[in-house]
């Protein structure tokens, strides 16, 4: 900005005040310190009261360069709009973010076609976690930092050692100026007009026949909080990352069974899963019968903690009660940091477990039941006279290509179990039994069929379920997103310091009026941060106090600096 | 009657006051040179009238907010129609506060227009009240949206003082080239303007003619293990198909003019059968815009903007700039709040993420960065008036997509909003 | 101020290059923890078909071929002879062939074994934690894992007799 200075240059001012290189303003008295300006006439520039940054000060070095590049406001403001552009091309088609399950470099181009495919190719399926878009942020981070201390600084400074008599130009070339005659004693007519002054909140400081009224400087920090804040934000998004920190997974809960959370010492329990739908008559009379919409999703949840033998996968855990909430959207489970979102669901009943009865065909006599569970069921059972012994079983029964029996899946669709029966009336070496616990699974696969050719026509043994309250299953499968983010209370942390500055900044002015009356004349300089309309008003409200009547638009000393 | 019934005519008397109050605002500001009494006497008469009927106008459109808050049982804000007719009230509730400051009369005449178009865009999506699905059952859905919406409101005014400085200090006399540029950008604008006017009237016309032409279009998809899957998709059009979606056939055709089938059909880079019909819209809303705007051109026989520069003759532009950046000022942190901030915190209560990246997300972060943006260059010199007018223009542009544009172009997890 | 500012200004840079270096690190060599080529295999505490519990650094020293399978799945059942011959073949070079279960119970994956004729040792993710700390989509896959514990290579889908040859060789003499 500033050209190369000089190594050894005057900078003191014609008050006596040693100003540091770089200095606009005389921080004393406010003289234009560059002869150009001084020459100059309009509006004196008052960003950071004409301090001296840091970064305008004698330039050498890397270090140096790199601090002034993060330093300008006008790099400040390319990074901002360069991550705008950037934000907008990443919404130009989906994220893969967006999509569970995709081959992402085939589905842009089959989705889209070929803008698809450069897309993806340019890597703007992935923006925002692309290396130029992180770099972009990190870049407005430094920006963020090296700004703000290259300012506040001095700011801080120059504000706090503010002179109460300052140069005539100073006045003059403010944005708000009035220079009129004034017969009163100069002393007793400042003091006069300290009071209207004070009454508005304003902090005057006098010497002779100058005055400094002074109000709301805290309002000058706002940007600076707002920047403390962003910062805090992004480091505290950073951090998220961090291993330990962070944990998202979504998991199918089947009603009725504790499921572990995997990374966690946490089980939970799906007790009841609810879905509603709006009746008719709570839809606006256009949608009936024409549109579905849901009401409620609701996962009643228990959280348990593992207690003992959680490691070990040979053993059972133990399991203590920890929390218990009904999940909802916009309503998840909590508990020290773990949360549990509702996601998504599945009405699919789910078999869990059978007890079927093994009954004499011929006779009808039932030799008692026994449990048959889908996962990790026993392998051999005793009912009555008879030893049923577990050969196979399979999940979801299909037949592969060579015709031979097996499972298509791991989930229990269509379950089926080969069974080897020994005692009275049986063969030697036992009868083979197949089983579907499931009546369409029986009907499709024809077990009748099966049995018979296994075990010949002399059979006379059967499983049955006598009652469905033998069949035990989940009525539906709820899917929670489980999330730990330790984090979190960061992020919050800085969104709120962001608001706080931006209040500060925006809904209060600093504002302050200089004057001085000498020869007879009363010369007033005022400056706001904002707001010279209120401002104008301000300062012709107060001189209205002391009987001196302005037009507020004459104080306008013209500028378009608002 | 119910309260929702008494919600709707409450609704239709907020806009015909907002209305008359726009055309009382014109004649304070337009007939003072021929009103016979002094100008200012002139202004302060027909502007004090102007701003009582627009505050009444803001009673009666607070009174249909409330009490159809009262007759749904949740707050107005959960459709396109919802959000829309609470935009304008925000809009001007803005006004009202900016007017309260400054007492710019002519500021009524630009700003209380925006809030009309917002309405009458309200009134294309479907009215009707619909229950809120579980996602926006919340607190949040009060805040979130409210704040979002005031806060672009402020930005909307921002937009309407931006647009007057720029009307007030483009040379239109001028034939230099830098002046015809700014000419020509601003014609631009207002011509942009009149689109929004020509599709509103264009969906009214043939809403209130009653046109309907359906398409069919069956899309074959092959899943991976090579089964054919065809499903069937329909589309109403409500106005006269100029263009047909691709690869449809048509099913009903209710010819208009003296057309009997679609003149084009959609590029096959359209995807789905309402890309076709969107696409259709935006050629009535040109169509109809162009004729207007050719009628108004012949009409005042020079550049609009040009026709439009003597209204605002007297006014300090330099007042202009600072409503602007003030408008800007206010609504700033009042936007951070409710679009990024609650947003955030709904995200993180709803979905167990505070940012995903979501188009809806992503535009409200594009409008923060451009308003912060504006808000840094104020600080450099030269960048006030005339550039920082341009960014008030073009940042209610960004408002408007990231509302509208992101609904209807692209779909996101904000897609309930119901856009049509 | 005037001595200590360049100091600040070398610390501030220098944390601004630390923390702006590991986010864009994480975001270029995607930080989402799944093992890939080159990083160091997740350890892994999963219980054996011989009903013991057992762990990746039972086999330190030695290269692992870590196999994910299920019984439901084809192109699992149609490697496990190569997987078979492969494991008799590299048995006195240390090399080890450790079968991971997906997520089923012992009597089908004893019956699989029995079936299929495999005398490598085979553990039974039943809670898939395996199967999430090693980033398994699509079965089958398998992770070859040198001597040092580090991920060598990674094979999604069906292993062929001779590039598996070629593959475990390059594990015992790289």
């Amino acid at each position: 900005m500033t050209p190369r200075e000089p190594l050894v240059s005057n900078t003191k001012c014609d008050c006596g005040h040693q100003n540091p290189v770089g200095t606009v303003l005389c921080e004393a008295c406010g003289k234009p310190q560059d002869e150009k300006e001084l020459g100059a006439e309009g509006n004196l520039e008052m960003r950071y009261d004409g301090v001296a940054r840091r970064s305008q000060r004698i330039r050498q070095g890397v270090i140096d360069r790199i601090w002034n590049f993060f330093s300008s406001v006008k790099i400040a403001v390319y990074l901002i709009v360069i991550t705008l552009l950037g934000s907008m091309l990443g919404t130009i088609f989906p994220q893969e973010s967006t999509f569970l399950n995709i081959d992402a470099s085939t589905y842009y181009k089959e989705m889209y076609g070929t803008a698809g495919n450069i897309y993806y190719r340019l890597g703007l399926s992935h923006t925002y976690e692309s290396w130029w878009f992180i770099t972009l942020l990190v870049m407005i981070g430094a920006s963020l930092v090296i700004c703000s201390l290259d300012r506040v600084l001095p700011l801080y400074k120059a504000l706090t050692r503010q002179k109460v008599r300052k140069h005539r130009q100073f006045l003059t070339r403010q944005k708000v100026v009035l220079v009129s005659p004034l017969e009163a004693d100069p002393e007793a007519w400042v003091a006069a007009l300290s009071e209207p002054l004070k009454k508005r909140g304003y902090r005057v400081k006098t010497e002779g026949s100058a005055l400094l009224a002074e109000k709301h400087r805290f309002s000058r920090w706002g940007p600076y909080v707002i920047h403390i804040g962003l910062i805090i934000f992004l480091l505290a998004v950073l951090a998220r990352g961090l291993p330990g920190l962070n944990m998202d997974q979504h998991l199918a809960f089947p009603q009725g069974e504790a499921a572990r959370i995997p990374e966690t010492t946490y089980y939970l329990k799906n007790e009841q899963f609810t879905v509603e739908f709006y009746s008719d008559e709570e839809m606006p009379e256009e949608f009936r019968g024409k549109k579905v919409l849901p009401k409620l999703y609701e996962t009643q949840a228990v959280l348990y903690e593992c207690t003992a033998d959680c490691t070990d996968p040979a053993r059972e855990p133990v399991l203590a009660e920890v929390a218990r909430h009904d999940i909802r959207v916009n309503s998840p489970l909590s508990y020290k940091g773990l949360k549990a979102y509702q996601f998504d669901y599945d009405l699919t009943p789910v078999l869990r477990s059978v007890q079927p009865e093994l009954v004499n065909s011929l006779t009808g006599e039932a030799y008692g039941k026994f449990k048959l569970d889908m996962r990790n069921p026993e392998r051999t059972f005793q009912t009555g006279p008879y030893t049923l012994s577990l050969k196979e079983k399979y999940m979801d029964f299909g037949l592969n290509e060579e015709g031979r029996p097996v499972s298509k899946s791991p989930y229990p669709n269509a379950p089926a179990f080969l069974f080897l029966i020994t005692g009275p009336g049986l063969p030697g070496e036992g009868q083979q039994y197949f089983y579907f616990p499931k009546q369409v699974d029986k009907e499709q696969f024809q077990q009748q069929a099966i049995n018979e050719r296994l075990g010949g026509s002399g059979r006379f043994l059967e499983l049955e379920v006598q009652d469905m309250s033998d069949v035990d299953f989940a009525a539906s499968t709820s899917y929670l997103n489980i999330r730990i983010d330790r984090a979190m209370p960061f992020v919050w942390t800085g969104a709120g310091i962001v608001m706080l500055g931006l209040v500060l900044g925006f809904y209060w002015q600093h504002r302050r009026i200089w004057l001085r009356v000498e020869d007879r004349e009363l010369v007033l300089g005022g400056h706001t941060n904002k707001n010279w309309f209120g401002f104008r008003r301000e300062i012709a409200a107060v001189l209205n106090k002391v009987d001196l009547i302005v037009d507020e638009k004459s104080l306008d000393n013209g500028g378009g600096l608002a | 009657m119910s309260l929702l019934d008494f919600s709707s005519d409450v609704f239709i008397i907020a806009f015909f006051l907002y209305s008359g109050a726009f055309m009382l605002f014109t004649i304070a500001i337009m007939g003072r040179r021929w009103s016979g009494r002094k100008p200012e006497e002139h202004t302060a008469r027909w502007g004090k009238a102007a701003f009582i009927a627009s505050s009444l106008g803001l009673l009666c459109h607070l009174a249909y907010f409330i009490t159809r808050w009262m007759g749904s049982g949740h707050i107005p804000v959960s459709n396109m129609y919802e959000f829309m007719t609470f935009l304008s009230m925000m809009i001007m509730v803005a006004f009202t506060v900016i007017f309260a400051i400054y007492r710019t009369i002519i500021l009524g005449v630009f700003a209380v227009p925006v809030s009309i178009i917002v309405m009458a865009y309200a009134a294309v999506f479907p009215q009707e009240v619909q229950p809120l699905i579980p996602s926006l059952k919340s607190i949040y859905l009060n805040i979130h949206v409210t704040l979002a919406a005031l806060g672009e409101s402020f930005f909307a005014v921002g937009f309407a003082a931006g647009l007057m400085y720029l009307l007030r200090t483009v040379n239109f006399d001028s034939t230099a080239r830098s002046d015809r540029k700014q000419q020509r950008l601003v014609e631009f604008t207002l011509f942009s303007i009149i689109v929004i006017i020509g599709f509103l009237g264009s969906v009214f016309a043939f809403r209130g003619a009653g046109y309907e032409s359906v398409f069919v279009r069956s899309n074959v998809t092959i899943d991976s293990s090579g089964q054919g899957d065809s499903t069937i998709e329909k589309v109403s059009y409500k106005m006269p198909p100029i263009v047909a979606p691709y690869q449809s056939e048509t099913e009903v055709f209710q010819p208009f003019l003296g057309i009997t089938k679609p003149l084009f059909e959609a590029p096959s880079w359209m995807n789905g059968v309402n890309a076709g019909r969107k696409f259709n819209t935006v050629i009535w809303s040109l169509l109809s815009g162009l004729i207007l705007y050719t009628m108004l051109r012949l009409i005042v026989r020079r550049l609009l903007g040009k026709a439009i520069h003597p209204v605002l003759d007297g006014i300090d532009e330099n007042d202009l700039d600072e409503i602007t950046y003030r408008a800007i000022a206010i609504g700033f942190p009042i936007f951070t709040l409710g679009a990024l901030i609650f947003a955030m915190i709904w995200a993180q209560i709803a979905w167990g993420r505070f940012w995903g990246w979501d188009p809806k997300e992503v535009w409200a972060l594009v409008t923060w960065l451009f308003y912060s943006a504006y808000l840094h260059l104020r600080l450099a010199r030269g960048w006030q008036g005339r550039r920082s007018a341009w960014l008030a223009v073009l940042g209610f542009l960004v408002v408007m997509f990231t509302l509208i544009g992101v609904n209807l172009v692209i779909a996101g997890l904000h897609s309930y909003a119901g856009t049509d | 101020m005037g001595k200590a500012r360049k100091p600040v200004q070398i610390v501030i840079l220098f944390l601004i290059l630390l923390l702006g270096g590991y986010a864009i690190g994480t975001s270029v060599f995607g930080g989402d923890g799944k093992p890939q080529e080159g990083s160091k295999a997740p350890s892994y505490e999963l219980l054996g078909l011989d009903g013991l519990t057992h762990t990746l650094d039972e086999y330190k020293g030695q290269p692992v071929v870590l196999n994910f399978w299920g019984s439901w799945c084809g192109p699992c059942v149609k490697e496990m002879p190569a997987l078979q011959a492969q494991y008799e073949k590299w048995k006195e070079q240390g090399v080890v062939v450790v079968g991971v279960n997906v997520g089923e119970d012992r009597l089908t994956v004893e019956n699989f074994v029995k079936q299929v004729d495999i005398h490598f040792p085979v553990v039974m993710d039943t809670g898939r934690d395996a199967v999430r700390s090693y980033g398994v989509s699509p079965l089958p896959t398998t992770f070859f894992i040198n001597a040092k514990g580090r991920v060598d290579s990674i094979h999604i889908g069906q292993l062929e007799l001779d590039t598996l040859d070629v593959q475990i060789g390059k594990l015992v003499d790289p």
